[in-house]
Parts: structure tokens; C-alpha cells; sequence
């Protein structure tokens, strides 16, 4: 690995525009406010959130598939917001993607062949012998194999389904994978078959990911980093087990909470010491200040005035919080402890 | 399993055969009609006996004899030979005009649909301006600029059917623009005509197939009807709307001379239709039947016969008792069992966790209780309790009063299960006034309050809202809201967070617990989130195959399960351990019906199989029960 990035996003916008009746206007949403990631090469990035956090939408930014409305995303030594949604095939190539839902992410018309071997069609001049015994060295690779190449996806499980996927993607050896919510699809016991081929795929080939995914668990187990959305921005980033473990944001801590345990007993104490209920109608998101503010626990005035930036964490990372400003004096407890009741009564604002 | 289904399988088939054996006979005769119309066309000058042309002013006019079948016309020529020949220019004019309608319509409607915008909008407006004047207005004004005459008339008419082809091609291209797989084809960076080409346009053929041959049908009739007022086939030539036109010029002399054209016009046209109405079937059903290679029915009659002796203790305040419940699914070669032997029960005031993954069958047994089994699957064996009513016995109209009175569901998508056209007080309030007799107003007062018990601030004001202005999490708040308008003994949950964010979640569950403390309802929570039932469930049910495997109080479950597919389950969730891959896994995948082994259904994924595994697993115990022969000697770790 080296210390330049394989991608740097910097300052990042989305904005889509809503249509009105008449088809012409409308209001603008802003899905991104002002993103900065960096993934290296060989590198996992975990992009966590809630619906509506905007992490799809940076998703399909990098995959070019929406054009950014400000900022920038430079891969390698190319500007891709330059290029809007027409990548050259060089960089095409490079970054690939898998789907969340398996079901409708191949195409109900294709065979496995076809569908394996399009991006080999799309950017290289081999032929058909040649994309076949590729295309069975690929269903090779996710535990798939030869004689699945004339099916069509309606005879595979999702979990087979997402293999096919993986498949395709891998074809053209890309730097990077955009894997977005690649298993929450899925049932419980497929879920960790498709981790375990996708960590083991990286491990081979030296592919960097990033996995957008709502499960902070899920996502903490393949990650080197993580960063966590909300409402647009990214509200927290840093090593995985960092951020997974001794969480800054009230915003990451009340992720990490809300997931139920898997001890009852364990469950039903921290059900008893969680005090804080947000209310289910705070409006979602103030002109001024920080995103979590309405349903922040911890929210000083400061908060609703200004928007907090990115301060450095201890163990590594980021925090736009100002409970973590360097002039805020000790943070109250934030870090949780696996499988123990982890909320305390939050700490007068 | 009881002799009762095996003596009803073979039927069911049996019937489907005979069934099917009367559409084909309709098919083979509509395809005989249709091959006996090429025919003519092609061979019509060997085949006719006269020319069609030849006129013989002495026989005009006469009806059908051994010289002329048919007859003859008011020229004196042959019928039978005009109608013969007819069948060419039917021929040419539905291929000419389907050609052009086809060739013009499917092209522009692909580029239309997936470039959109301007384009889009000149095009479908033009359309719809066509559309908007009676057919045969504009065939006859594209006549007037072309001229009269078979191929300008056919011209004219692929004009005018090609707005349907168009907008079919326009209609499936916005469609499938969003699917998934065209996004991954961007990605991969096919470019625009290849993604039309290669990923979108097979997808249009079943449709565009249907939309020919109703086509070719209309084509035919206005064919004849522009000849019929001389603006198609110009006379002398012969063609079924000329014909129809002599007829009715000489109707007073020879009303058979209508006949004749009028019987091959209807016919083909029915054939046509029939034909195209078969093809649609049958292209629907190959998308959603795939063969398997043995007949799974046979493969589970195998399986020992007796139900299993219920082992359920009888306990107070039971609200729901299931007893070997049996759910059979129709499938190719019979049925095939999707829930077997199922039995368990639920206090008031409980919350029973069904928990499993798709396909062991949990979801099917929330609707089995409701009695919403979908077309063709059924309950075939069991009783289930209600409040000591077995509602199997009762007919549907007392289960509709049952349902939403004493028991009440609450599904997964909290967006797709309240009507969009109705405001959320609304629904609760038209529950209120069918159920529960109350007025208008008293009926949306109290939907008010209900709004209100479940925790939506204004609730006067919400209730106005229609569904797609609140939140997944508010949304479901409402549906749960309806759900316990009429106070119900007992309420299945679906998955009713699975949808909402894990925040989201967190509130619902507090909701569903706090209003259980309320109202004291018996509760059947299908999830397949061990954690979400850990967090609300008395007692867990574990579902795997269409089977209980597992069944104990939420602390033993969770602190020492029994079955080896409950603890690679709890072993298998994200949350349960903090290593780095590979991560624990059961390998394989869930079996679908029809092929689960026929011994333990666990068996070929356990790793703790031995030989008896392969005979039928009683679930055994009193107050846990487990589906494992080797549950007292194995040594299962717990998750966390």
C-alpha cells in the first residue's frame, strides 16, 4: 500500500432535483452535503447509515451513475466528476460494482454466460472460447461452476445469485469494488458465505472495497475504516475497530444501540437504562448547525448555531461533534462495551 | 401425514390434464385455420377453380350450386375463387401493415423511453394527438395525401397501429431503465446501444409478440373496412372488403353473398386472437414454473406416515392453539407440503418468536391462522384454537368476522400495506365502522385516539395524511395502530421492522411491548433477526424447512440452544462475534419444498449428522422441545 489514495473524495455533492407537476422546477434534495473519504489501494471502506443517509448516493457517484453537483472524486490520476456519467473505458473497467438486491441485478433474459462474460465483451477482444474458459475460471472463484453457465438467474438462491454477481465484477480485475449492501438481501446464514468470499477475493487479487451497508456490525468485521452518514454528511470516520468499539458521535453510539443484543438478559438492562427516547417527529433536518442536533442527547447551543468540523479522535479518525472540539473539555462517555449494557444516562447538555 | 391428500393429489393433476387437453384443441384449431390461410394465399391460383376475375354477366347473382359453391356475384364471378384469392391480400395487408406498425413503432419507442426528456415529450405528444382521432379519420387522411390503393392503405394503417407499438416498446424501456441490471451494465460501461440492444430489448419480446398478433387481427378488419368504402383494394382485385362492399350493394337480390367473407373475416381474426392469447400464457408460465428433475411429491409421500402426537401441555389463559398444522403448495406434479406437523401455542399477554430464514415456512403459518392463504395453497390438516373456536371449521364469511375482531396482522412494508388513496385516519376509522358498528364520527374520534396511544405527536392532524407523507416508522405506527382498532385477542406480526431503520426499529419494538402491557394481546412475532426476537419474544419458536426444529423460553434459547441449526444461526448473526472473516457459516443453502431430505431436513448441512439422522426426527420435550436425536449429547456453544 501506498500513501496516496486509490480514490480521494473531496467535498462531495449530490443534489437531485424533484420534479413538479408540471415537469419543469421542482425543489432540490441534497442527498450529499460535503463528503471527504479516501480509500487505498487494497483497502475496505465501510459507509454506514441509516435510509436517506446518502450513502447510495456517493455510491453512485463513484460509479458514475449520477453526476456530482460540486466537489470532487479524483481515482488514480483522473478527476471523475470531470467526466460526468461517461467514464473512458480505461477507468470503466477499474471500478465495478454489486448490487444490493439479487434478484433483480441480473438480468432475467441472460444465461450466467452471458452475463458473466458481458464486461469481457464490453472491453476486451476475446473470444468466445476464450470469455467461456474465463468465464468458468470465474465461477470457479466464488464456488461456482462450469456447468451453471447456461442456467438463467431465476433457477439460483439470492445467495447464489450474489455469487454470479461477485463474479461478474471480478471479471475485469478492477482496483476497486463499490459493493453496496451487498447482503442484507440475503438470510442470516448466506450472509456470512458471501463476507467470507468477498474478504477472501480481496486477500487474492488486492482489491479495494467500498461497502455501503446499514449494519455497523456486519460491515465492522471486513472493514479497515469506517464512516458513518447521517442526513448527508459523514458525521464519523476512523479505523473500524475504533469506531466500532469506542464510537464518538452520539450519532454512532445510538447505531451501535439501537441493535438489539443477542443476550436477552443483557438486552432487557439496557432496555431499562435507556432513558433517551428521541421523539419519532423531530423535524429531520435544521437550516443551521449540526444534523443530529434534534435528536441529540448531548446538544449544546453551539450545535443548533454552527456546523461542527471534523475533529481528530484519539485512536484514529474523525468526529464533526464538538463534544470532541479541543476547547470542549472531557467528552462525556460515548464508548461502548461489547455485549455489556452500554447506555448510561446521557450527560446534561 | 394422513391418507386424505394422498387420495386427493392424483386428481388434481388428472383434472389440469383434461383441462389443459380442451385449450389445446381451441389452439390447434385456431393454428389449422391460420395454416389453412397461408396456404390459400400461396397456392390460390392452383387451388381456386376459377379465375376470380373472369366475369360472366348470364350466371350473376346466383346462389351456391355443384358449378359455384359459393355462388357467383353480380358480375358472375366465382365466390368461392374471390374469397380464395381474398386470402392473399388478407395475407399481405396484416404482414405489410404489422411490418411497418412494428419496424416504425418498437425503434422510436426504445430511443423515446430511455433518453427521455425533450424527445420523450415531442414524440408522445404527437402520439397521443393520434391516438386522440377515431382510427379510421387518420387512415383515411394519410389515404388522401398517399392515394387509395391496397399498399397505401397499408401504409396508412402501420401508421396508426404503430402508436400502440410505440408506446408498448416506450412503456417496458421506462420500466426496465431502472432495473438493477441495467445500472450494472452502465457500470461495466456498455454503452447506450448496447444496453438497449442487448440487455433491455429481449425483455420486450413476450409482450411485443401479444401485440402482433392483435395487430394483425385489427389490421385485417380495417383492411376490410377500408376496402369495404373503397379507399383499400380498388375493384376489380379480389379482397374481403370488396366483396363485402358488392354484398351490400346487392343485398336485396342475394343476401349469401355476404356470408361467405364475412365467416373467413371472423374466423381468421378469432384465430389470430386465440393464438396471441396462448402465446401470452405460455410465455408467462415459462418465466414462472422452472422444471425440477424428480417429482418431489413422490419423493415426500415417502416420508413415514402418522402425524406426530401433539406435545403441547394444555395451559391457562391459552389464546391460540396450533395443532399439526399442515400447509401444502401446488407445484408441478402435485402439491408439495411447505409447513408439516406444526403445533405450538400462545397465552395472553405472550409474544411467540417464529424465527427462520425464507422458505422455512414461518410466514406462511401467520397467514395459515388468518385463513389469506394465497390461490392454491391450503391448509390440509390441523386444527387451529382461537379462544377454543377452530378457526379451519368456520366459513369464510364467520372468518372475516374473526379476522381483524379477535385476530389482527401487521405486515412487513408498512408503505405498501395502507391503501395510498385514502388517509391513514381514515382506514383505521372504516375498520371501526365494519367491525365495530360505530358511526362516522365516533368511528374518527376514536381513530384519533388511537393515533394518538401509539405514540404520533398532532394526531388530529395526521390522521389527514395519506401514507406516502409519513415515514416508514410513522407509517407503521399507523398500521399497528389498525391493527389493535378492534382490541383483538391476538396479533401476528410479519417482519414488522425489518423494513425500518435499526433506530426505527428500536421505538417499534418499545411500542409493540408497551401497548401488549395495555391491552394484554397475545402476540406472534415472525422475524427472521434473532437479535429483534431476542429483544421482544416470551418463548422462540425456530422454524427451519417447514418444521419447528426448536422451541424454548427467550433465556434458555439464547444461553444454550439445542438444535445444531439454532446455534449456527445465533453463531452466523453479524453482531454475535467480533472476528475478522471467515466468519462462522452453516453451509449450504435452505432446501426449497419438495426437496427437503427425508429424515431430519437439517441433515445434509449438520455437522454433527449420524446415521439415524436419516429417519423422521420427532421433536421431543415438555417444557423446551428440539428436533435432534442427539440434543441430550451435544454440547452446542452459546452465541455471545
Amino acid at each position: 500500500m501506498t500513501d496516496k489514495p486509490l480514490i480521494e473524495i473531496t467535498d462531495l455533492e449530490v443534489t437531485y432535483w424533484g420534479r413538479s407537476l408540471m415537469g419543469i422546477g421542482g425543489k432540490p434534495f441534497h442527498a450529499v452535503r460535503g463528503a471527504n473519504l479516501s480509500i487505498r489501494a487494497g483497502e475496505t471502506l465501510g459507509l454506514v447509515g441509516e435510509s436517506g443517509s446518502g450513502k447510495s448516493s456517493i455510491a453512485n457517484a463513484v460509479l458514475g451513475l449520477v453526476t456530482a453537483s460540486g466537489g470532487s472524486i479524483r481515482f488514480g490520476d483522473a478527476e471523475l466528476t470531470a467526466m460526468r456519467t461517461r467514464y473512458p473505458p480505461a477507468i470503466r473497467s477499474q471500478i465495478q460494482a454489486v448490487f444490493q438486491d439479487p434478484y433483480s441485478s441480473l438480468n432475467p433474459s441472460m444465461t450466467v454466460e452471458a452475463i458473466v462474460t458481458e464486461p469481457l465483451h464490453v472491453h476486451t477482444s476475446m473470444d468466445r472460447a476464450a470469455r467461456r474458459a474465463r468465464a468458468i475460471e470465474l465461477l470457479k472463484l466464488v464456488s461456482l461452476s462450469e456447468e451453471h453457465l447456461d442456467r438463467h438467474p431465476h433457477q439460483f438462491s439470492g445467495g447464489q445469485r450474489q455469487r454470479i454477481a461477485i463474479a461478474a465484477a471480478l471479471a475485469l480485475q478492477p482496483k476497486l469494488i463499490v459493493l453496496d449492501e451487498p447482503v442484507s438481501a440475503l438470510d442470516v446464514s448466506t450472509q456470512n458465505q458471501i463476507i467470507n468470499l468477498l474478504y477472501e477475493r480481496r486477500a487474492e487479487f488486492g482489491i479495494a472495497y467500498l461497502m455501503i451497508a446499514h449494519d455497523l456490525a456486519l460491515v465492522h468485521h471486513i472493514s479497515d475504516r469506517i464512516a458513518v452518514m447521517y442526513l448527508g454528511h459523514i458525521v464519523e470516520e476512523g479505523p473500524s475497530d475504533r469506531v466500532y468499539h469506542a464510537p464518538a458521535h452520539p450519532y454512532t453510539r445510538a447505531l451501535l444501540d439501537a441493535v438489539p443484543l443477542l443476550d436477552p438478559a443483557a438486552q432487557r438492562r439496557r432496555r431499562a437504562a435507556r432513558k433517551f427516547a428521541p421523539a419519532p417527529d423531530a423535524p429531520r433536518l435544521s437550516a443551521t448547525g449540526c444534523p443530529y442536533q434534534n435528536r441529540c442527547p448531548h446538544v449544546m447551543p453551539r450545535c443548533r448555531a454552527e456546523m461542527p468540523p471534523a475533529f481528530a479522535i484519539a485512536g484514529g479518525g474523525t468526529a464533526a461533534c464538538f463534544l470532541h472540539a479541543p476547547d470542549a473539555g472531557p467528552a462525556p462517555e460515548t464508548a461502548r462495551l461489547s455485549g455489556q449494557p452500554a447506555c448510561k444516562e446521557p450527560a446534561a447538555p | 401425514m394422513t391418507s386424505k391428500p394422498d387420495t386427493l393429489s392424483p386428481a388434481g393433476p388428472v383434472r389440469a390434464r383434461s383441462r389443459l387437453n380442451g385449450a389445446h384443441i381451441v389452439t390447434s384449431v385456431a393454428a389449422a385455420v391460420l395454416v389453412l390461410l397461408a396456404f390459400l394465399a400461396v397456392f390460390a391460383d392452383w387451388v381456386a377453380p376459377y379465375d376470380p376475375l373472369r366475369q360472366s354477366l348470364m350466371e350473376a347473382l346466383q346462389g351456391p350450386s355443384a358449378a359455384h359453391w359459393l355462388g357467383t356475384d353480380d358480375l358472375g364471378r366465382d365466390v368461392l375463387s374471390r374469397l380464395i384469392h381474398g386470402c392473399r391480400i388478407a395475407v399481405i395487408a396484416a404482414a405489410e401493415a404489422t411490418t411497418i406498425a412494428v419496424l416504425l413503432g418498437v425503434p422510436i419507442g426504445l430511443f423515446i423511453g430511455y433518453r427521455g426528456g425533450v424527445w420523450d415529450w415531442i414524440v408522445m405528444r404527437i402520439v397521443e394527438a393520434v391516438v386522440s382521432i377515431p382510427g379510421i379519420m387518420v387512415a383515411i387522411a394519410i389515404i388522401a395525401i398517399l392515394g387509395a390503393g391496397l399498399h397505401r392503405a397499408m401504409i396508412a394503417l402501420g401508421i396508426l397501429f404503430s402508436t400502440s407499438f410505440l408506446r408498448l416498446a416506450r412503456g417496458v424501456v421506462l420500466a426496465e431503465r431502472e432495473e438493477v441490471y441495467v445500472r450494472s451494465a452502465r457500470v461495466i460501461g456498455a454503452s447506450d446501444r448496447r444496453i438497449l440492444m442487448r440487455h433491455i430489448f429481449p425483455n420486450i419480446a413476450p409482450p411485443l409478440i401479444v401485440q402482433v398478433t392483435l395487430t394483425v387481427g385489427a389490421v385485417l378488419l380495417a383492411e376490410a373496412g377500408l376496402s369495404f368504402i373503397g379507399l383499400g383494394v380498388q375493384p376489380p382485385q379480389a379482397s374481403w372488403g370488396t366483396m363485402l362492399n358488392t354484398a351490400a350493394a346487392f343485398m336485396d337480390f342475394n343476401w349469401f353473398l355476404s356470408v361467405p367473407p364475412g365467416i373467413a373475416i371472423i374466423l381468421t381474426v378469432l384465430s389470430v386472437n386465440l393464438l396471441g392469447d396462448v402465446l401470452r400464457d405460455s410465455i408467462g408460465r415459462g418465466i414462472a414454473v422452472e422444471t425440477r428433475p424428480e417429482t418431489p411429491a413422490a419423493r415426500f409421500a415417502a416420508a413415514p406416515g402418522a402425524a406426530e402426537p401433539v406435545v403441547l401441555p394444555r395451559r391457562a389463559d391459552e389464546v391460540l392453539r396450533v395443532e399439526n398444522l399442515q400447509v401444502m403448495v401446488p407445484a408441478p406434479g402435485g402439491e408439495v407440503p411447505v409447513i408439516t406437523d406444526l403445533s405450538f401455542s400462545i397465552a395472553r399477554g405472550e409474544t411467540l418468536g417464529l424465527v427462520g430464514e425464507s422458505g422455512s415456512g414461518k410466514t406462511l403459518t401467520g397467514l395459515a391462522i388468518l385463513g389469506l392463504l394465497g390461490a392454491g395453497v391450503r391448509a390440509t390438516h390441523g386444527a387451529i384454537l382461537l379462544n377454543g373456536q377452530d378457526l379451519r371449521a368456520l366459513s369464510p364469511r364467520q372468518i372475516e368476522q374473526v379476522r381483524g375482531n379477535e385476530v389482527a396482522m401487521v405486515f412487513q412494508d408498512p408503505t405498501t400495506s395502507l391503501n395510498p388513496a385514502f388517509t391513514v385516519g381514515s382506514q383505521i376509522a372504516e375498520v371501526l365502522r365494519v367491525k365495530q358498528g360505530l358511526n362516522r364520527a365516533q368511528a374518527w374520534a376514536r381513530a384519533v385516539e388511537l393515533i394518538d396511544r401509539v405514540g404520533i405527536p398532532r394526531p388530529e392532524e395526521r390522521a389527514r395524511a395519506y401514507p406516502h407523507e409519513l415515514s416508514g416508522g410513522m407509517a407503521q405506527r399507523i398500521a399497528i395502530a389498525r391493527a389493535l382498532s378492534c382490541n383483538p385477542s391476538l396479533l401476528i406480526a410479519d417482519e414488522p421492522t425489518t423494513a425500518l431503520d435499526v433506530t426505527v426499529q428500536q421505538e417499534i419494538l418499545d411500542l409493540f411491548r408497551d401497548l401488549q402491557a395495555e391491552f394484554g394481546m397475545a402476540i406472534l412475532f415472525v422475524t427472521h433477526d434473532l437479535a429483534v426476537a431476542a429483544d421482544i419474544c416470551d418463548r422462540i419458536s425456530v422454524m427451519y424447512a417447514g418444521e419447528m426444529v426448536e422451541m424454548a423460553g427467550v433465556d434458555a434459547l439464547f444461553a444454550d440452544p439445542r438444535h445444531p441449526y439454532t446455534a449456527g444461526l445465533l453463531h452466523a448473526m453479524p453482531h454475535a462475534s467480533d472476528r475478522m472473516p471467515p466468519l462462522p457459516t452453516i453451509r449450504g443453502n435452505v432446501p426449497r419444498p419438495g426437496d427437503w431430505p427425508s429424515g431430519c431436513r437439517f441433515s445434509d448441512r449438520c455437522d454433527f449428522r449420524v446415521a439415524a439422522c436419516d429417519a423422521r426426527i420427532p421433536l421431543l420435550g415438555r417444557e423446551r422441545l428440539v428436533r435432534c436425536i442427539r440434543a441430550g449429547e451435544l454440547e452446542l456453544e452459546a452465541a455471545s
